[in-house]
């Protein structure tokens, strides 16, 4: 009987453990997000904080990039099982300090709850590890966070490395097929309308970029 | 080729079916129906549709305007490529990717159209049982293709710095470079090929063969995905599947109305990924030889960033400007290369500041890359339970894998002939960054293990071979299969072996010559 008793407390204990230091305390979500929930949100915030901290070489830091938009964009639009292998990636990151704590007071903690010299300790310690596994881990994490930083129009800009400013160009293709999803009859253009290739020549290497990029890169529009 | 005329416009677009138009199962009959509208089906489909015929082309992808093209490289991959651009071989991991649209590749290739020297065809011949298969034969094919697309050296003026540095490299280190020969008539130098070209200047099959084909009477169906090849003793009689919704990556949500199109004859063109699955998924067909989907080959490829002193606009400039053939014979070609920064970035080394600090260089870096001619490193494509995306073995062997360190040394020392002050070679188990030719000595080293090299492989070839043997290849050399009298393929999967140079143009010459023989037998 005691011992019973003694395995029920035991079990609720670490049922309590397992919910306040895995699951419970999550700050709300940003709004707008369609993938992401708010733990996941939190981890890419945590990540993008300490991989792009302020004040470095770039127009943005992490925070001011809105990774969690922009991951959640790209989560979106991959096939289902591009996305759970994603997803299983952080979920692996944001809880292997439970289990693998480094010598951080605390770190016996997810890793969104660490100090951010133990978030990066953690991403040391897995770009170094000696397991190929755990350098992979790592490698992937970066990759995903560096494909949503370094594509905001923002950080684009700023580097000079935007899409130049180009009118689309109506050759036979846009004459012949609608925009994706739409029905032919939505075809706006005529013969008439098709584009002279000849007469547009080089691009400037210094010219006018994307109107979009440019927006974003000015003062205050860090969010867009 | 011309544009289209008003009144070819009118009828033409009368030919073409999108997603939105299905709204019921349907059946069809053709001559010839073509299964996949990439670089060879669309050269097909119009050549028979010229002679006469009445052709279907067939294609999963939607066709993309110009305003449904994605500036974000990274969403553009998911909307432009199966599996969403993330597509990897099993054995050596290596990111590979196959394009989901109307135009197959060409829409996002780099528009490079190479032909293989005379030593690839000769060995083709030597090894596989081939008489008709060398340059004598297909230059005709090459040159009516080259005439067709406006395939031209890339001009100086939308080079780029990063393009003409690699060329004066070249130069001052006495190997021989020339600039690419691309089908782009017009370019503008945007350097965005790999997104899609937004002046049109690139002659993807969208904008070339498939209008023209339309013109010529030709059906082009998008949005449908052939499941199954149907057959009939040694003959095939049609293919059927059902029709996708455009990005639905294969969700059942996104399978509608079933098809079923009759034809007197069949022309595989999905892929030489795609094409042996679709043979798989079809009870085994044309594989009494045992060898649908095996023989896989690739040119693995490696890219390495040099960063020079100051600012080279690498923005502007054409994708892939400039090459060098000059290593061939030790089994690699050099080119230079271009993509959306974010995708040339996820390999840079660092953390926190010090990887900002990498990636605000960017304006400074120029990419140069190899593709090595991998003829000893196989692998095998495999249908996927319950899916038609396909499961690709492939292994790296250690041979190819010198070949590779080899060229990464070469690349660093063009870098440093050029004035880069450092490289970023990107290689496991070495330092991130070299600042010296005799430093980047180390490339060519057994400090680089074949799993420290970061490649990537995007030719892909083989997995249903052309062989005079019956026994040992798949199809014939007029791409008929062997087992077949009716069916043939019509992509890279028939090469014999990798034609060490970027194979887009000679599988368009080997489907032109192949259209003339099957238009012969209809």
């Amino acid at each position: 009987m005691l011992t019973g008793l003694l395995l029920v407390v035991l079990a609720a204990g670490l049922a309590v453990f397992v919910h306040r230091r895995a699951l419970a305390g999550y700050p709300p979500a940003p709004a707008g997000l369609a993938i992401l929930h708010r733990g996941e949100a939190a981890f890419v915030q945590s990540v993008a904080e300490v991989l792009f901290p302020g004040g470095g070489a770039m127009p943005l830091s992490g925070a001011e990039a809105q990774l969690a938009h922009s991951i959640d964009r790209h989560l979106a639009a991959l096939p289902r099982a591009q996305r759970v292998q994603i997803r299983l990636l952080f979920f692996a990151i944001e809880h292997a300090t439970l289990l693998m704590p480094g010598n951080e007071p605390g770190g016996r903690r997810r890793y969104s709850s660490l100090s951010a010299a133990a978030r990066v300790s953690l991403l040391e310690r897995l770009s170094n590890h000696r397991r190929g596994l755990f350098r992979l881990l790592f490698t992937a994490l970066r990759s995903v966070f560096v494909l949503g930083y370094l594509g905001h129009p923002g950080n684009l800009h700023g580097l000079g490395l935007a899409p130049f400013e180009i009118e689309p160009a109506v050759s036979d293709a846009e004459l012949l097929f609608p925009r994706v999803g739409a029905l032919p009859s939505s075809i706006p253009h005529t013969p008439d309308d098709r584009t002279d290739p000849a007469s547009r020549g080089p691009l400037d290497p210094h010219g006018p970029r994307h109107r979009a990029y440019a927006r974003a890169g000015q003062p205050g529009r860090a969010g867009s | 080729m011309s544009a289209l005329t008003a009144e070819q416009v009118e009828g033409a677009r009368d030919r073409v079916r999108v997603f939105a138009q299905y709204d019921h199962a349907f059946e069809e009959k053709a001559d010839v129906v073509v299964v996949g509208s990439g670089p060879c089906g669309s050269v097909a489909a119009y050549e028979l549709a010229a002679a006469g015929h009445d052709v279907i082309l067939l294609e999963e992808g939607p066709p993309f305007t110009t305003r449904d093209l994605e500036l974000d490289g990274n969403l553009s991959m998911t909307r432009t490529m199966r599996e969403g651009g993330l597509r990897m071989t099993r054995g050596t991991t290596m990111p590979t990717m196959q394009a989901i649209a109307l135009g197959g590749g060409s829409l996002v290739n780099s528009a490079i159209c190479v032909r293989p020297p005379d030593a690839v065809f000769e060995r083709w011949a030597t090894r596989y049982d081939l008489d008709r298969t060398d340059r004598a034969n297909l230059d005709p094919h090459f040159d009516a293709v080259a005439e067709f697309l406006g395939i031209a050296p890339t001009p100086d003026e939308v080079q780029g710095k990063r393009n003409l540095l690699f060329r004066d490299a070249c130069a001052s280190m006495g190997v021989s470079s020339e600039p690419i020969e691309r089908n782009v008539r017009h370019c503008r130098g945007s350097g965005e090929c790999f997104t899609g070209c937004r002046s049109r200047a690139k002659q993807s099959m969208d904008v070339s063969y498939v209008p023209a084909a339309l013109a010529q009477g030709a059906r082009v169906l998008t949005s449908v995905q052939v499941q199954e090849i149907r057959r009939s003793g040694r003959r095939v009689t049609g293919v059927s599947g059902q029709v996708v919704a455009p990005f639905s990556h294969g969700r059942p949500s996104g399978r509608s109305h079933a098809f079923r199109i009759e034809a007197k004859a069949v022309v595989l063109a999905a892929g030489c990924t795609a094409t042996p699955v679709l043979l798989q998924h079809s009870d085994d067909l044309a594989n009494a030889s045992g060898q649908v989907g095996r023989n896989l080959q690739f040119h693995p490829g490696v890219a390495m960033a040099g960063v020079f002193p100051e600012t080279i606009d690498p923005q502007f400039g054409a994708t892939q400007g400039y090459q060098s053939l000059a290593f061939l014979d030790e089994g690699f070609k050099l080119e230079t290369l271009w993509a959306p920064p974010p995708l040339l970035a996820i390999r840079f080394p660092g953390i926190g500041a010090d990887l900002q600090a990498r990636l605000a260089e960017l304006p400074q870096i120029a990419i140069w890359d190899a593709i090595a001619s991998a003829n000893r490193s196989l692998g095998r494509v495999r249908k996927r339970f319950r899916s038609l995306d396909p499961i690709l073995e492939w292994r790296l062997h250690p041979d190819d894998a010198q070949i590779l360190r080899r060229a990464m040394h070469v690349i660093a020392q063009l870098f440093f002939a050029a004035g880069a002050r450092k490289i970023l070679p990107g290689v496991g188990g070495i330092p991130d960054s070299l600042g010296s030719a005799e430093e980047a000595a180390i490339l060519d080293s057994p400090a680089v293990k074949p799993s420290g090299l970061v490649i990537g492989g995007n030719h892909v070839f083989c997995t249903t071979r052309m062989h005079g043997d019956p026994t040992r290849g798949v199809v014939d050399e007029d791409g008929r299969c062997h087992d077949l009298e009716n069916l043939y393929i019509a992509d890279t999967g028939i090469f014999p072996q990798c034609p060490s140079v970027n194979p887009m143009f000679t599988g368009m010459a080997l489907a032109r010559r192949q259209a003339e023989v099957l238009s012969s037998r209809l």
